[in-house]
């Protein structure tokens, strides 16, 4: 019988101090739930981070509110925990303040899809060079468990006590169409490929959109859980294009049985630059 | 009535026509050039929601050599564009007053629809054939506005070059061709106007000259606050249209990147004033413009700036409500919501400029108390203010203090900064994104003094008195009029309090009671919240009654005094769409003079 090593929590914690990434954590621990998927999205974001060797004085994590909105708190960035939905304009207000900034804006599926649904399309045209990550649970953590845009029709809440009749919302076909210039999927459950996804998603230039299927084990006993996204989830096809439009609203499609990988990327002005130029322009008529 | 003399001049023009008339257009000349030449020029213009279509639209300009602080209920001269809307406007014309009128053959038109038929008797009809000599002199009907200016211009004895110079710059910009054609619809009418007999009134005296001439700008009061913003080098603007502050963020879209400042049109009034917050908490000045019902829609976020302690300017300009309302109609009945408007102990500095040039100097105050005591600030305008014109004299030199932030003064290390630090007048050394070490999350949440969530009972007691007691020292901020007297000094009989646009109104009322031998003073308001309770108390100590004249039903500004100070007043409230009348705040002036008096026999 092969025995293992044991494992020692010192030289466990030494491990993790020489890699460097809780230099992006912050004191404060997390609040979420043992075995929240969010957990890995956090680990992702501070090895990236670490990766990229990110300046914490330059960088903004700007959330709303909700479960996965938490996450300032968590990181030793600045921070802004603003409003319900309101993530997206707040941090489009940032960069048009500072474009030096690195500006990560973090939320839920409620947060987007629901009460901030306006935003999105918006940052999304004007290509604002910031990276959201959306932590997609398909439920509301924070209230105690009821529907959202994301929840699959037949599913019971404390809201839908009988079954939910809406049909769930294709994030990953809204953002295609409404110009974001990079689009992924990842799965809390693939950490390596998670980090990867959020390294790749924050170095681009522009708005970059990142959908993270996180299991909720305290509300959600049925639907998105480890064991049912386990067997779903499965990675895009090694010939996609990730520059071919066409391809990647036909991959989109499939909501059913997720792919994660990166499905569009392409390289355009941002917010930044287009007011740059606006500068420019009025400066040669006066 | 126009004063008669060589030397004193106080004229008001009413232009009455369709929208789409260049009613607006020859308004916007006459005051322009009338400005250029020196006299104080208030000007305010009545238009319908739509663009075209068949609504009336009046502008009205009072030229003056005089102090004056509001439009005069009669007018001089009535010209009309559009009879079906001018005929409701001759009996604002008073006696001897002139009515000028396209010369339509009678025979042309049903009976009763010609404007001369509705002349009182003691009006001076003038009949011109604007439409004819438009078409003669520039090949088209369109000009006839253009005409008309330049028939009361010639019938006024107005200084022609100051027309001349406006209507080059205004049209320049298009074609030569046309800037010419226009000057040349003008000087026809010049012409006729001038050779028309005329005994009645007297011509426009000399200008007084407030500085020199050239200093006087005529100004809006949304121009005003677009010029203050620049003049407190604001770095951002987030905007989103409505009437009527959206001529704000036009100003604004202009100025602001020649000097490499932005400014974006959002994609609602909610994204418009998350942008200003999060552009504020980077560390920029940042504002936002909107009316009552955007200001509805910002409530959340006021309320985050307030918790998140971030410094922002909101200028609201006010319009008939509830709801939509009346979009195009003034009104002062957003005070409760910019007060009190928002969930929990929220509140913020609120200032209400009462002129053209209070819009400028509130402007850019705003930017220095929202830095200073990291807070919203509301600046609360209402149509008739925003759009109405003065000639107005800017300080030479810029009045505005830059970066009013309160600095980090010791060296802080990752886990010793706090950013909601307890200090003794409540304000927090302020960090922003790319400070060296002093990393921190702000939020709308309760949290304690490094910006950590905590629903501890004493951290939001005290928390709570932080955020309140900062603001106390807003009421002797320096270089703003935060409250002001005007009139008899001590005992008086009757003091009128307001606020706003209306103040113009009670000056003007007040100015003609003291001319009866009533004894009054009046006191305006610029700084709604936090109220300047000391001198409003000094206030009520010295006057028999008290009247709040405003612009709105539910007598709000009146209930906030009454509430703050627990003193009685009299409500004057009007909600017709329109400034307060004159006539009728004195009416009220005497009727509690006479009060005053009996109390005091008794």
């Amino acid at each position: 019988m092969n025995v293992r090593e044991p494992l020692y929590l010192e030289d466990k914690l030494e491990e993790i101090e020489r890699s460097g990434k809780l230099s992006y954590r912050s004191q404060k621990l997390p609040t979420w739930c043992p075995g929240c998927g969010y957990f890995s999205i956090e680990e992702g974001v501070s090895k990236a981070m670490t990766r990229l060797a990110l300046d914490q004085t330059n960088t903004v994590c700007v959330s709303g509110i909700g479960c996965a909105s938490r996450f300032p708190f968590f990181m030793n960035t600045y921070g802004f925990h603003s409003l319900h939905g309101r993530a997206l304009p707040v941090a489009t207000g940032i960069k048009v303040a500072n474009d030096d900034l690195t500006v990560i804006v973090v939320g839920g599926d409620g947060d987007a899809f629901a009460i901030g649904g306006a935003h999105i399309p918006h940052a999304a045209r004007r290509n604002v060079d910031i990276t959201y990550i959306l932590f997609d649970n398909g439920i509301y953590g924070l209230t105690k468990g009821q529907t959202s845009p994301t929840s699959i029709v037949g599913f019971k809440t404390t809201t839908t006590p009988y079954c939910n009749i809406d049909q769930p919302l294709n994030p990953l076909m809204m953002l295609l169409s409404y110009g974001a210039s990079w689009v992924a999927q990842a799965y809390a459950g693939e950490p390596h490929h998670l980090t990867r996804m959020i390294e790749a998603a924050i170095a681009h230039r522009g708005f970059s959109y990142l959908h993270v299927l996180s299991p909720c084990v305290t509300f959600d006993k049925t639907s998105n859980t480890y064991q049912n996204l386990n067997m779903k989830v499965r990675p895009l096809p090694d010939d996609h294009d990730a520059s071919d439009f066409s391809a990647a609203m036909t991959e989109a499609q499939n909501n059913a049985r997720p792919q994660i990988g990166v499905y569009f990327t392409s390289q355009r002005p941002t917010l930044g630059d287009g007011l740059n130029d606006v500068a420019k322009r009025a400066a040669t008529i006066a | 009535m126009v004063k008669i003399g060589k030397h004193k001049t106080d004229i008001q023009i009413a232009i009455c026509g369709s929208a789409g008339d260049g009613t607006i257009a020859a308004g916007d000349i006459l005051k322009q050039a009338m400005a250029k030449a020196g006299y104080n020029v208030i000007a305010f213009d009545i238009y319908p929601p739509e663009i075209r279509g068949f609504g009336k639209c009046v502008a009205r300009a009072r030229i003056t050599s005089e102090q004056v602080y509001s439009l005069k209920s009669e007018s001089d001269a009535l010209v009309s564009l559009n009879d079906s809307h001018a005929i409701a406007h001759v009996q604002e014309v008073g006696r001897y007053g002139a009515v000028i009128y396209e010369d339509t053959p009678i025979s042309d038109i049903a009976e009763g629809a010609h404007i001369s038929s509705h002349l009182a008797p003691a009006h001076l009809p003038y009949g011109v054939a604007f439409r004819e000599i438009s078409e003669r002199v520039t090949g088209s009907a369109r000009s006839r506005n253009i005409v008309a200016v330049g028939y009361l211009a010639g019938l006024y004895d107005m200084p022609v070059e100051a027309f001349h110079h406006v209507i080059t710059q205004k049209f320049a910009t298009k074609s030569q061709a046309l800037a010419d054609s226009v000057l040349d619809g003008f000087n026809a009418g010049y012409h006729i106007g001038a050779n028309t007999f005329h005994l009645h009134f007297d011509r426009i005296g000399t200008s007084r000259g407030k500085g020199k001439q050239s200093d006087l700008v005529m100004m809006s009061g949304n121009a005003a606050v677009a010029r203050g913003c620049m003049d407190a080098e604001i770095d951002a603007f987030f905007g989103y249209p409505i009437t009527p502050a959206t001529t704000i963020m036009e100003t604004l879209a202009h100025e602001m990147p020649k000097r490499g400042a932005r400014m974006l049109q959002t994609e609602d009034e909610i994204s418009a004033i998350a942008a200003t917050i999060g552009a504020g908490y980077a560390g920029a000045r940042a504002a936002t413009a909107t009316s009552g019902p955007g200001l509805a829609l910002m409530s959340e976020m006021m309320g985050l700036g307030v918790m998140a302690e971030v410094p922002i300017v909101a200028f609201i300009s006010q319009r008939g409500g509830p709801s939509t309302g009346l979009p195009t109609k003034t009104e002062q009945s957003d005070l409760n919501l910019a007060v009190f408007g928002v969930a929990g102990d929220g509140q913020r500095i609120i200032l209400a400029p009462t002129n053209v040039e209070g819009c400028y100097k509130c402007a850019g105050k705003a930017f220095e108390m929202a830095e200073k005591y990291q807070t919203p600030v509301v600046v609360l305008l209402d149509l008739y203010l925003s759009n109405r014109y003065e000639a107005v004299e800017l300080p030479k030199k810029n009045p505005f203090a830059k970066n009013c932030s309160k600095p980090i003064t010791q060296k802080t290390n990752q886990s010793s900064y706090k950013r909601f630090k307890l200090t003794n007048d409540g304000i927090s050394p302020r960090a922003i994104p790319g400070d060296e070490a002093c990393m921190h999350t702000v939020t709308g949440l309760e949290h304690d003094e490094q910006g950590r969530p905590s629903d501890h009972p004493v951290m939001h007691q005290t928390m709570s008195e932080k955020r309140h007691k900062k603001l106390l020292g807003a009421v002797n901020h320096r270089g703003i009029t935060i409250s002001k007297r005007f009139g008899d000094k001590r005992k008086v009989d009757v003091g009128i309090l307001g606020w706003g646009s209306t103040f113009g109104e009670i000056l003007e009322a007040m100015i003609e009671a003291r001319k009866e031998g009533i004894r009054c003073s009046a006191m305006k308001v610029v700084m709604l919240s936090p109220l300047p309770l000391k001198p409003i108390n000094a206030f009520f100590d010295d006057c028999g009654e008290v009247l709040v004249p405003e612009l709105n039903y539910e007598a709000q500004f009146a209930s906030l005094i009454v509430g703050a100070t627990g003193r009685q007043v009299h409500r004057l409230n009007r909600v017709t769409g329109s400034p307060m009348r004159v006539r009728e705040i004195l009416a009220e002036i005497r009727r509690l003079a006479d009060k005053a008096q009996m109390i005091a026999a008794q």
